[in-house]
């Protein structure tokens, strides 16, 4: 598979030559901008594969830069925050963003994103209204309602397979809480939120029992949850 | 007036009034000001014979106002029928130490010499000097108000009640008479109802026409000839003279006596009503509460419409209503005249609206809530009941100045309050910039002084020393990413408190999230977490959270050796989690577990990394637990080490399927 272009859009001029150094040291192709009238400009011209998005943009607030390029373009856009400011990355999570690196991050941290955001590009470039999932030892037949691990089928309540499907249909994006309990019980009450935490929980512990089972849910804490595609 | 205000700047008080004499009082009063070093007050009584002043009065009066004024006097202005009263109230609310008067205030001596202003005020006020300028060319009297004097409306029911009287008293004498009992049983008879007359009578006058009918019928009925005004004995003149004269004097005797009963009930009725409104404002917490006191003090005093307009930080607020009858509440009507007047009465200082000069077509009367000069607010008293009695008026008065103390009381003490919190808030910022700037050097140090040895000779170096110089600015890093981390979260610490976002979590992925973020730094151990039951969830803001554990961990790793155990437990117990971490470690001495929590405590053992440490984790993680309402502890572990503990609120969930 051809390296992806990836668009760095970033004004600190440390930071942008960090992420660019690292992307130029592994064979990434990559575009930069400064500002978002600028990114805006290139995302339409270069139509890259990943937006690296920083949030604190001197000109343009980034979470109306996902909602514009959300209007013509599905590509993965990974935002870049200060932490400690969870509300923003949940605003731009929300507004279509697919992940998420906190300031400060290291560089492995950065790559590792890029890898899991890579494999999303591969099951969105398949088919993805296919019957069918296979993530791993995790098979889901849609058509069926049903979900087998290692061959085996699951047991699981309707609330843990709609939330398996929701995941799986998503798998490489972090879901916030609140998309989750809109997409399950139709609205966020705080009720429904506790209810979710105790159903995840269920749910990765049918999923990763075994001992040598793979991570296949990530918790991100005061954020939400991904599907990893392994 | 003595050792008590020995110590005190001397405050005198001069009375204005329209007499042309007052011009020089007023100016000795300014000269004794002067010597004594002390403020002037200047204060008319208003009373309702005022407004019947002649104009060449009134001028008089301005032209006095206006000296007292350039003469530095604050110039104040009471209402009130009795005026040694109004001044000695004044006297006593504002600590006037000494009150200057002119000779004809204090009158001239006469032959039936009646009670002067300076008697009463020094009955009223006995411990306050008066001081008596002669003045020989007086012509203006103090009159005090005749209203007790006046004849009443003739009352049928009072009439009836000395007819009665008059009846019943010479009945019993015409069986004393029968009987053969002497004139002197039968005057005795008569004064005897003059008495109860005077007794059960609102006015003088009953009580003397009492005693001239009781002596008319006397010398009608009881001498001889009887049935005739004629009197055949020579005596008998003075007979009637005596019982005339005995029956008036008991009979003012006794209404006297009543009078007095009255004034003492007043008085006491006024002191417990001021001793309950004292009591009420002390007790009060809030400026809205001491408003709404007040004004329930005022409808129980006056029972009438209450409106009070608050003064915040100098300018008139939202009027507050307060009708007398509770269920009514439609009674008051604000229009934005009643505003301009109160507006007018909080910039003046001096009363307006119905029964006063100013504004006197509005329903109601104005007057400020006001002490030393300073308003607090403005109270109106609906009118419509006709106008205060004078014991009515004091009584206010006092009251409002008790509401003025208590409001200018607790505006001090929330102006204190915030001071003092703003000094706490920027002690605690100064400690921390100190703390900061001294224990950032040291990294930075490392970091840039690495950096350039890097830069310039870095060629020169082998590769394993180039490894460990990129290793040190890597781990001094690190190690300044974690304090600003904290850093961050202290400064979400506002006004002592911190700001949450509690939502429902799973303890589990909090202590997973905290395992994530611990910085080993090479160092060797186990990690062990027990948990009681599969999903426990607490109440809590997860971030901060995560960051406790983060603290308490690293502390953990900081402080023991290699290769020990670190275990972290949760159970529920009573509606709480509690959440702790142990090591085997050297253990905390007593003497510091309870400092350890403080602001940039150190502690004093010396660890691997004694010389990196604010202070600031353990306090943090304090400040983050009581936040959600928990707590944190630390006692030993056995046989070695420590177990931090805290707890957090549990939540329990109804599971939606």
């Amino acid at each position: 598979m051809n390296k992806p272009l990836i668009l760095v859009i970033e004004d600190d001029k440390a930071v942008r030559t960090l992420i660019t150094t690292t992307l130029k040291a592994h064979d990434y192709r990559f575009v930069e901008a400064i500002s978002g009238e600028a990114a805006i400009l290139a995302a339409t011209s270069y139509n890259p594969d990943i937006l690296l998005l920083d949030l604190g943009l001197p000109d343009m607030d980034g979470v109306e830069i996902i909602s514009r390029v959300r209007t013509w373009s599905n590509m993965p856009i990974i935002v870049i925050s200060a932490r400690c400011e969870d509300a923003d990355k949940i605003c731009a999570l929300d507004a279509g963003a697919d992940d998420y690196l906190t300031k400060p991050f290291s560089v492995d941290e950065l790559l590792a994103r890029l890898r899991v955001t890579q494999r999303r590009l591969a099951i969105m470039n398949t088919d993805t209204s296919g019957s069918e999932f296979v993530n791993g030892n995790l098979r889901i037949d849609y058509a069926a309602g049903c979900a087998y691990l290692g061959g085996e089928e699951m047991h699981l309540t309707p609330i843990e397979y709609k939330l398996l499907c929701l995941l799986s249909q998503n798998a490489g994006k972090v879901l916030t809480h609140t998309f989750i309990t809109q997409k399950i019980w139709g609205n966020a009450w705080e009720n429904n939120i506790a209810s979710l935490r105790v159903f995840m929980a269920t749910l990765r512990k049918r999923l990763e029992s075994a001992p040598d089972s793979p991570q296949y849910i990530q918790t991100h804490v005061g954020v939400g949850y991904r599907m990893m595609k392994l | 007036m003595l050792s008590a205000t020995n110590s005190r700047q001397e405050h005198i008080l001069v009375c204005l009034s329209s007499a042309p004499s007052n011009a020089r009082i007023i100016l000795t009063a300014a000269r004794m000001a002067a010597a004594f070093q002390g403020h002037l007050t200047a204060l008319y009584v208003e009373t309702p014979d005022s407004s019947a002043m002649t104009e060449e009065d009134r001028n008089r009066l301005s032209a006095n106002t206006r000296l007292a004024k350039k003469l530095g006097a604050n110039v104040e202005t009471i209402q009130g029928d009795n005026v040694p009263y109004q001044i000695a109230e004044f006297a006593r609310l504002w600590g006037a130490t000494k009150i200057v008067l002119g000779r004809s205030a204090a009158g001239k001596q006469r032959f039936f010499r009646k009670t002067t202003l300076v008697d009463r005020l020094i009955a009223i006020a006995p411990n306050i000097d008066i001081h008596i300028i002669p003045d020989s060319t007086s012509n203006h009297k103090y009159h005090q108000r005749k209203t007790k004097n006046k004849l009443p409306a003739f009352s049928v029911r009072e009439a009836a009640k000395c007819a009665l009287i008059l009846l019943a008293a010479s009945m019993i004498n015409m069986v004393f008479y029968s009987l053969g009992l002497t004139d002197a049983s039968i005057i005795m008879v008569y004064i005897l109802g003059v008495l109860v007359t005077a007794i059960v009578t609102d006015h003088q006058i009953y009580s003397i026409i009492s005693s001239v009918l009781s002596v008319i019928l006397f010398n009608f009925i009881f001498t001889k000839p009887r049935f005739s005004l004629h009197a055949f004995d020579a005596g008998y003149p003075i007979t009637f003279a005596v019982m005339f004269l005995a029956a008036y004097i008991t009979g003012s005797l006794a209404i006297r006596l009543k009078n007095n009963a009255h004034q003492s009930a007043q008085a006491a009725y006024r002191t417990r009503i001021l001793f309950d409104t004292n009591q009420l404002l002390n007790r009060a917490e809030s400026h809205n509460e001491i408003i709404s006191i007040l004004a329930g003090q005022l409808i129980k005093l006056l029972n009438r419409d209450i409106v009070i307009y608050p003064i915040e930080s100098g300018s008139l607020c939202e009027a507050m209503p307060f009708p007398a009858d509770e269920h009514n509440t439609e009674s008051i009507v604000l229009t934005d005249k009643d505003r301009t007047i109160a507006e007018w009465v909080a910039q003046n200082n001096r009363c307006a609206g119905a029964t006063t000069d100013m504004f006197s077509d509005s329903s109601s009367l104005y007057l400020a809530i006001c002490i030393n000069r300073r308003v607090y607010g403005v109270v109106g008293i609906t009118m419509n009941g006709g106008k205060l009695d004078s014991f009515e008026s004091s009584v206010l008065l006092s009251m409002l100045s008790e509401g003025a103390l208590a409001l200018e009381n607790e505006k001090n003490a929330r102006e204190k309050e915030a001071a003092s919190l703003l000094a706490k808030n920027e002690q605690l910022r100064a400690n921390l910039l100190r703390a900061i700037s001294h224990d950032l050097r040291t990294p930075l140090t490392s970091i840039s002084g690495n950096a350039s040895i890097l830069l310039s000779e870095g060629s020169s170096f082998d590769e394993s020393t180039r490894h460990q110089l990129y290793t040190n600015i890597h781990n001094e890093s690190i190690w300044l990413i974690n304090l600003v981390e904290n850093l961050l979260y202290v400064t979400r610490i506002e006004d002592g408190r911190m700001n949450l976002n509690p939502s429902v979590e799973l303890i589990d992925e909090i202590i997973d999230e905290a395992l994530g973020h611990i910085n080993r730094r090479g160092r060797e151990c186990t990690i062990v977490v027990k948990k009681e039951k599969d999903y426990t969830l607490v109440r809590a803001d997860a971030r901060l959270i995560v960051q406790v554990l983060i603290n308490l961990i690293d502390n953990a790793l900081k402080y023991t050796p290699q290769n020990s155990d670190i275990h972290i437990s949760v159970r529920e117990r009573n509606k709480l989690v509690h959440v702790s971490v142990q090591d085997n470690g050297p253990g905390i001495p007593d003497s510091e577990k309870e400092k350890i929590f403080e602001m940039f405590y150190t502690g004093v053992s010396h660890t691997a990394d004694s010389n990196k440490s604010l202070g600031l984790g353990l306090s943090l993680c304090r400040s983050i637990i009581n936040a959600h309402g928990g707590t944190i502890t630390v006692v030993d572990n056995k046989p070695t080490g420590s177990i931090f503990e805290f707890t957090l609120p549990s939540e329990e969930v109804s599971i939606h399927e």
